[in-house]
């Protein structure tokens, strides 16, 4: 009943939203060039079902890899960052340079190492969306509870232990934080590297789409694209969201049902 | 435990300890009370290894040391619970057992005897966030308890709790003392707590902390609740509050 | 490929708002510019271009800087353009006058209900091409398609032409990026050029290419062709037929002696050098000066050409249905005024 409630706002402000831009668009008759209504780019949708769907399987694959790579590569950057001030000193500078990387600029670079396909594109996913693992691993690491450290030394923990079973699990609602964000943005990194680095033939992508559907004037299909990439990057959320809340419900009273 | 000449300055140059001695006898309950900032905790920590003296010397006799892979002799009780979140309540009191690298049947036998001591028999399953205060810093006593430390610091364990469930919790501290035996470090800024649980109180001055009173309460080794109401209870009480007017005044 | 970005997105929220201003802003023009012409002050127009300055702009830039317009009574800007800014929109919403489009994009827009018209075609022969490396052997496209990588930009209609001819299933395709480093580097690479820049570009990095047009192959649109609204063309059709004239005029000046509006060019874009422009100036004479332009003026367009362009769109599922030739190809611009039908 709860759930029915909170999805009906959000529902009911799409709903309007829809009207409003199928009206606006159909009154003051904007060629669909220019603004399709939504009545235009559902009907060409479903025309392209095909497509669509070949084309989110393939940038979600790769969307998925990118971002299975920012978590791995995150949380060890993050306990490499963490387990000193001298090495967080040294090297925080370059992983924020990652952060600040024009995705679009290097591309052409992972062209050269990775060649034309999948792997260059999964690996622009992977940099764009690493940067807010790393960081909120790191702060959560960073922010342990000093009398739980003073625990961990009274009892002589090993550095591996206190690592294991104090610092990543204390850190755990700061990876999520740090998930959900990489997780929309694996799939802007996919969708950018299919620009430079994705193949144009056979297993192309959303990104793909977009550019040829821009190319031949077909708005209402970039505009379909562009939704399906939306869904995708929310579907990856959601699935993030979800298993996070799952491993901290016993952290929250709200959630334990006691 | 002999406590020598210790002296701590904090960078920035702020006097904590300026020189402090102090001897505790093995297995006695003994409470430390001062004014807030003293330095109390300081000395806990130092005692704990937690922090070093910058002159002065802390020696116990039998020594406490802690050898890799056996249980710790010393354990501490924090000011809040600070528990394991992600942990259920009987991993959570067995983690010192487990980070000695004890096995896990009996760390889990020795944590669920200690939880039953505790009065949370029937919470072992449960995770913290689904317990009151007081349960969770029952849990944290059985935690410290568990390794049975010959020597247990508590740095005003019970402040943040309700006048009843502290006295309960208290009454808890005591039995398990009797029983186990170990030698009591107690900080609190309660002087009837103070009172009630030590066989001996140590009143500090402000900082840097000089001891003003050290004195073996004339109180029956027996403590019930009825003791608050006792006339000499009183007169100790009187006692200890001028010696702590005297090191806030000093 | 970072304008493409903003073309794409931007482009869409940005033209919504001018489309919906274009509307008043026309109003004016009509109350204030009569087409007197004469002794009145030159009409201000914009002219977009689809890309930087370039050898194959040249004519309008010499009709700009050696008099043309200003003798027609004209005042034009020149907006150079870039990868993504989408010219097609820009005409059809009315931010500008006149821009330059390739003729299948005007008829897949036409398609879709954007009432755009052509009004002078610069390259009678398409200068899209494939180039390769020499050192590969191939005598034709067919020969590149059977190996290796080809660079072509997602969606283009002579890529699907070729597609439907030779098939892509033993080359690799991948986006092309604007650039010639990655053939430069890379032997087996080949990728789509305009025959007056790409090829040069390369070769001055040391690469040795071969270059197809793709015209050669049976798919020659008109390229780099001038088009307006047709709002604009029953308003005021004295002042786009005084800039068609304008522009074959400056086109001529410009095949005759490129090197003042190169230098002009050569500002507006440091990346191509002196001898870059000229060299392409060079390169494309013969595709925009034929047998069919010397009798009937340059920039003229059939009516033929355009029909088999739309029929070619149609069968390579690109439009539904090819646009009547009739609506949008204007008698007055498939030939220049004087000029008789061979």
């Amino acid at each position: 009943m709860k759930a029915l409630r909170d999805a009906l706002a959000p529902l009911a402000a799409l709903v309007i939203l829809l009207a409003l831009w199928e009206t606006v668009a159909r009154v003051f008759s904007f060629n669909p060039m220019v603004l399709p209504p939504p009545s235009t780019i559902g009907l060409e949708a479903s025309r392209s079902a095909g497509s669509l769907l070949s084309g989110a399987l393939s940038t979600g694959r790769s969307a998925l890899v990118g971002f299975g790579l920012s978590t791995g590569v995150g949380v060890l950057a993050a306990i490499i960052l963490s387990s000193s001030r001298v090495l967080e000193r040294a090297l925080y500078p370059y992983a924020l340079f990652l952060q600040m990387v024009p995705i679009i600029a290097i591309a052409p670079v992972l062209v050269v190492w990775f060649g034309h396909g999948a792997r260059a594109v999964a690996v622009s996913s992977f940099i764009v969306s690493v940067f807010p693992v790393i960081a909120n691993t790191h702060t959560g690491m960073r922010s342990v509870d000093p009398a739980l450290r003073d625990m961990f030394r009274l009892y002589g923990a090993r550095r591996v232990a206190t690592l294991w079973k104090l610092e990543l699990p204390a850190s755990l609602p700061h990876l999520f934080t740090g998930l959900r964000v990489a997780s929309g943005l694996s799939v802007v990194g996919a969708i950018v590297g299919e620009w430079v680095a994705g193949v144009v033939e056979g297993d192309s992508g959303l990104g793909i789409l977009v550019l040829v559907a821009n190319r031949q004037g077909n708005t209402a299909l970039v505009f379909a694209a562009v939704l399906a990439a939306s869904a995708l990057g929310l579907l990856l959320f959601g699935a993030v969201s979800l298993t996070g809340e799952r491993m901290l419900r016993r952290w929250h009273p709200s959630a334990s049902g006691s | 435990m002999r406590i020598s000449g210790i002296r701590r300055t904090f960078s920035g140059g702020v006097s904590v300890l300026d020189g402090l001695d102090l001897d505790v006898a093995a297995g006695s309950f003994v409470a430390l009370v001062g004014p807030s900032g003293c330095g109390k905790s300081t000395l806990l920590r130092m005692v704990a290894g937690l922090d070093r003296p910058d002159a002065g010397t802390l020696t116990f006799s039998p020594p406490l040391e802690h050898t890799p892979g056996a249980r710790p002799p010393i354990a501490f009780v924090f000011q809040d619970a600070h528990l394991l979140p992600w942990r259920s309540v009987l991993d959570n009191v067995a983690l010192p057992l487990e980070l000695a690298g004890v096995p896990a049947p009996e760390r889990h036998a020795s944590a669920h005897a200690l939880l039953q001591e505790v009065g949370l028999g029937d919470a072992t399953s449960r995770y913290p966030a689904q317990l009151s205060g007081g349960m969770r810093m029952r849990v944290s006593l059985a935690r410290a308890l568990v390794t049975r430390p010959r020597l247990l610091l508590l740095d005003e364990p019970f402040a943040a709790l309700d006048e009843l469930t502290r006295n309960r919790l208290d009454d808890q501290l005591l039995a398990l003392w009797k029983e186990l035996g170990m030698t009591v470090l107690f900080v609190t800024h309660s002087l009837s707590e103070a009172a009630y649980l030590a066989e001996r109180v140590v009143v500090l001055s402000r900082r840097p902390a000089r001891v003003m009173l050290d004195r073996r309460l004339a109180l029956p080794p027996e403590r019930l609740p009825a003791l608050r109401a006792d006339p000499g209870f009183a007169r100790e009480m009187g006692l200890l509050l001028q010696a702590l007017e005297q090191g806030e005044a000093a | 490929m970072r304008g493409r970005l903003v073309g794409l997105l931007g482009s869409l929220v940005l033209l919504v708002v001018a489309g919906a201003c274009s509307r008043s802003k026309e109003g004016a023009q009509q109350a204030g510019g009569s087409d007197a012409g004469g002794a009145q002050a030159a009409a201000r127009v914009k002219l977009a271009l689809n890309w930087v300055p370039e050898p194959e702009f040249g004519g309008f830039y010499a009709a700009r800087d050696q008099g043309a317009f200003k003798q027609h009574g004209l005042e034009v800007e020149i907006l150079g353009g870039g990868a993504g800014v989408p010219v097609l929109q820009m005409v059809a919403t009315g931010q500008v006058e006149f821009g330059i489009v390739g003729g299948d994009e005007l008829l897949t827009a036409r398609a879709r209900g954007v009432d755009l018209i052509p009004l002078f075609a610069v390259y009678q022969t398409s200068p899209q091409a494939i180039m390769a490396h020499a050192s590969r052997g191939a005598k034709n496209i067919q020969d590149v398609l059977s190996s290796g990588t080809i660079a072509l930009e997602p969606g283009l209609p002579y890529a699907a032409f070729l597609k439907k001819k030779y098939g892509f299933d033993k080359v690799k395709v991948v986006p092309y990026d604007g650039g010639v480093a990655q053939f430069v580097t890379n032997k087996d690479f080949a990728q789509q050029c305009f025959i007056t820049s790409e090829p040069i570009a390369a070769r001055k990095q040391g690469a040795e290419p071969v270059v197809f047009l793709v015209a050669d192959e049976g798919f020659n649109p008109y390229t780099a062709v001038v088009a307006t609204r047709r709002e604009l063309w029953k308003t005021q059709p004295e002042r786009v037929k005084r800039f068609v004239a304008a522009v074959r005029e400056g086109w001529r000046a410009y095949l005759d002696n490129p090197a003042p509006a190169n230098t002009v060019m050569a500002k507006l874009n440091t990346t191509l050098d002196a001898e870059t422009f000229a060299a392409a100036a060079q390169a494309q004479k013969p595709l925009i000066e034929t047998e069919e332009t010397r009798t009937r003026g340059l920039g003229s367009m059939s009516r033929e050409r355009w029909e088999t362009l739309g029929r070619q769109l149609v069968e390579l599922g690109l439009i539904e249905k090819a646009p009547v030739v009739d609506e949008f190809l204007l008698p007055e611009f498939t030939q220049a005024p004087g000029k008789t039908s061979p």
